[in-house]
C-alpha cells in the first residue's frame, strides 16, 4: 500500500524535525545570557534583550514555540543565517543542486558498477577475477572518503594535472557555447564523483555478490542450465534479476551514507555544494544554517528512500503484501 | 568461553576454524597503534603547539615527518592523532556496541511493544543521514573528545542492535532455553547464563565494526573543523594542510597531507582485517560464502 510508505516517511521526517527543534533547547544555559553579561565589552540593554526574547519567541511556552516552528517549516522558511544575513532557504537553494548533481552522478555510476561487478564476481566465484574484486573492495571499504578524495586529488590533479584542483566551474570563464559550460562542469565533476562513487562501491558490491551466489544455487538455475539457456541469459535474466531486490532496497540507506560522504568529499575539493555550506557554517557556528542544511539533506534522503521502497513494491509484489 | 547446551550434558563445542592470517596482520597493526598511543608522551620530541622549526621543513632527523606552515613538528601532531583515534575507537566503539548490544538483546528477548518501539527508533536513525546529524549535535554539544565519543555512541548504536536482536530472536526458542525455563530459570538467569555467552562473539564482531566507524567519524569530524582545538587529530592535520593556500605549489603535501591519511587508512585497514577474521569466526558458513571456496 502506497500511503503506508508515505506515512512512514512523514513520521520519520517529523522525528527529525523534532530532534532539530529540541536540540538547542535541551542545551544548558540561556542563549541570551552571554549577551547580557555586564563584564563583556558589549552588554546589550535589558530592552534589547527583551526584544530579542520575544523576536525568537523564547518567552512563549515550548508547545507554542514548537507549533510556530512547524508552521514556519511548512511554509519553507528555514530561518535566517546569522553570519551571512540572508535567508537560510536562499543558501540551501544555491548549494543543494551541486550536491544533488554530485550525489546523483556517483550513485548512478556506483550502482551500475557494483551491480555488474557483483554479478561477474559471483558468476566466477573463487576464480582470480572474484578474488581480485574482493580484495579491491575490501581495500576500498577501509579507506575513508576524504582519504580517497585526497589521494585522487594528489595523483590526478597535482602529479598529473589532468583534472582541475577545486571548485565546480572555472572562475570567470566565458563559455563560447552551452556545450563548453557542460564540459567545464563535467571536468570539475570527475574527481569528486569518482571519490564518492568509489567509497559507495564496496558495500553494494558485497551485497550483490552474496545474493547472486545464493540465487545461483537455486533450482531454477539448474533447470535453466538443463534447458540449455545461453550463459548470458542465465547470468543476467535469471540470476542477476533476482539479486536486484535487496540491491534496490539498500539504495535508500546508500543515499544516507552518500550524503554524509559527499560533505567530506566536497570539503576536499572545495566543491560548492552542501558540504561547503556546512563547513562555513561550522566555522562561524551558524546554527540556523547547520539545521537548515541538515533538514534539507534529511528530506532528500527520505525521498530517495521512499522512492526505492515504491520501486521495490513494483518489482516484488510480495513486499507490498507484508 | 563455554557454550552451555543443557544441564548435565558435556558442553558441545563446534569445531573452531583457526584465526586466518589476515586477523593476525590486523592485530599486529592495531597493537602497534595501541603501543604508539600509550608511549606517545615519551616519544613526542616537542610539544604539539611548539614552534620547533622553520615553516614547511621537509622530513629530517630533527623533524621526522617535517613541519607545517607555522613550523610545528608534524610527527608530534601525528602521535597526538594516534591517541585521539585510539581513544575514540575504544570509547565510542565499545559505547556504541554495548549500548546497541544491550538494546538489541533486550528487544529480541522481550519482543512485543518494547521491541517495536526500539526497532522503529533504530530504523529512523538508520534512514536519516547521520553524519549531518552528528555535525549538528557536535556543533551544539562541543568538540571535546569525550563529548564526541558519547555523541557517536548515541547515534551509531542501531547497527549493533539490529545484529544482536536477530541473534537473540533466533536463540529465543531453542530447546535448551525452553528446557531452562521448564526447570524454573527466570529471564535474568536465562539471559545471563545462556543468551549472553552465545552472543558474545557476535557482540565482539559488532564491537570491531563500531570501532572502525568511530575512527572514521572522529577523523572526519576533526577534518570538518569539529575537533578539539587543544588536541591535534589526523583530521585536523589534513584540514590545516588543505586550508593552506600554497600546499600544492610546494612539495609540502608529501609530508603534511599524506601521512595523516596513510595513518588513518592503515588503522582502518587493521580494524577491517580483524573484523573480517571475526566474521569468519562467528559465521564460518558465511565466510565460505564470501571468501569464495568452491562448495
Amino acid at each position: 500500500m502506497r500511503w503506508r510508505v508515505v506515512m512512514t516517511s512523514a513520521v520519520t521526517l517529523l522525528a527529525v524535525v523534532t530532534v532539530v527543534f529540541a536540540l538547542p533547547r535541551a542545551m544548558p544555559g540561556d542563549p541570551l545570557a552571554a549577551l547580557q553579561d555586564r563584564s563583556t565589552a558589549t552588554p546589550i540593554s535589558p530592552e534589547a534583550s527583551a526584544h530579542l526574547r520575544s523576536y525568537y519567541r523564547l518567552d512563549r511556552p515550548l508547545g507554542s514555540q514548537y507549533g510556530h516552528y512547524l508552521s514556519r517549516l511548512a511554509r519553507g522558511d528555514l530561518g535566517w543565517s546569522i553570519s551571512r544575513n540572508v535567508p537560510v532557504r536562499t543558501l540551501v537553494a544555491a548549494h543543494l543542486p551541486w550536491t544533488l548533481l554530485l550525489l546523483g552522478t556517483s550513485m548512478a555510476v556506483a550502482a551500475a558498477t557494483s551491480f555488474l561487478a557483483g554479478v561477474a564476481a559471483a558468476w566466477r566465484r573463487g576464480r582470480p577475477l572474484d578474488r581480485g574484486l574482493l580484495a579491491t573492495m575490501t581495500a576500498l571499504r577501509a579507506l575513508p572518503p576524504y582519504a580517497l578524495a585526497a589521494f585522487l586529488l594528489v595523483v590526478l590533479a597535482v602529479l598529473l594535472p589532468v583534472f582541475p584542483l577545486a571548485g565546480a566551474r572555472t572562475p570567470f570563464a566565458a563559455y563560447g557555447s552551452p556545450l563548453g559550460a557542460v564540459g567545464d562542469v563535467g571536468r570539475h565533476l570527475v574527481l569528486p564523483a569518482a571519490a564518492l562513487g568509489l567509497s559507495l562501491l564496496s558495500t553494494r558490491f558485497l551485497l550483490v555478490r552474496n545474493t547472486m551466489v545464493s540465487s545461483l544455487g537455486q533450482d531454477y538455475m539448474v533447470l535453466g542450465r538443463a534447458k540449455g539457456l545461453p550463459p548470458r541469459l542465465l547470468k543476467y535474466r535469471h540470476g542477476g534479476r533476482n539479486a536486484l531486490l535487496p540491491f534496490v532496497a539498500s539504495l535508500g540507506v546508500e543515499a544516507g551514507f552518500g550524503v554524509g560522504f559527499s560533505i567530506l568529499v566536497e570539503s576536499v575539493f572545495a566543491y560548492p555544494g552542501m558540504g561547503t555550506l556546512i563547513l562555513r557554517a561550522v566555522e562561524t557556528r551558524d546554527y540556523p544554517v547547520l539545521e537548515g542544511a541538515f533538514l534539507a539533506l534529511a528530506l532528500t534522503v527520505l525521498s530517495v528512500n521512499a522512492a526505492a521502497e515504491l520501486v521495490m513494491r513494483r518489482l516484488d509484489p510480495r513486499v507490498a503484501g507484508r | 568461553m563455554t557454550v552451555v547446551t543443557a544441564v548435565g550434558s558435556r558442553p558441545l563445542r563446534p569445531r573452531r576454524p583457526t584465526v586466518p592470517r589476515i586477523g593476525w596482520i590486523g592485530t599486529a597493526i592495531l597493537g602497534g597503534f595501541a603501543a604508539l598511543a600509550v608511549a606517545a608522551p615519551l616519544l613526542a620530541p616537542y610539544r604539539a603547539t611548539a614552534l620547533s622549526g622553520r615553516p614547511l621543513e621537509p622530513p629530517s632527523l630533527a623533524h621526522l615527518v617535517g613541519t607545517n606552515a607555522v613550523g610545528q613538528d608534524l610527527f608530534t601532531q601525528l602521535l597526538s592523532g594516534v591517541r585521539a583515534a585510539m581513544f575514540v575507537a575504544v570509547v565510542a566503539g565499545s559505547g556504541a556496541a554495548l549500548l546497541g548490544g544491550s538494546i538489541g538483546v533486550l528487544a529480541g528477548w522481550w519482543g512485543g511493544g518494547v521491541d517495536l518501539v526500539v526497532m522503529r527508533a533504530a530504523d529512523v536513525l538508520l534512514v536519516i543521514p547521520r553524519l549531518p546529524l552528528l555535525i549538528v549535535i557536535v556543533a551544539y554539544a562541543g568538540p571535546g573528545l569525550g563529548t564526541r565519543s558519547t555523541v557517536i555512541a548515541l547515534t551509531f548504536w542501531p547497527e549493533a542492535a539490529k545484529v544482536l536482536r536477530a541473534q537473540v530472536r533466533s536463540l529465543r526458542h531453542r530447546d535448551h532455553l525452553t528446557a531452562a525455563t521448564g526447570f524454573g530459570a527466570g529471564p535474568s538467569h536465562s539471559l545471563r547464563r545462556h543468551v549472553v555467552p552465545e552472543v558474545g562473539l557476535v557482540l565482539a564482531s559488532a564491537l570491531v565494526a563500531a570501532a572502525g566507524r568511530a575512527v572514521m567519524l572522529e577523523v572526519g569530524l576533526a577534518f570538518l573543523g569539529l575537533g578539539d582545538p587543544n588536541q591535534a587529530s589526523w583530521g585536523s592535520i589534513v584540514r590545516d594542510a588543505l586550508k593552506f593556500q600554497g600546499l600544492f605549489f610546494t612539495r609540502a603535501w608529501a609530508w603534511w597531507l599524506l601521512p595523516p591519511l596513510l595513518a588513518t587508512g592503515l588503522l582502518l585497514a587493521g580494524i577491517t582485517f580483524i573484523g573480517l577474521a571475526a566474521e569468519r569466526w562467528v559465521n564460518p558458513r558465511l565466510a565460505r560464502h564470501v571468501s569464495g571456496g568452491r562448495p
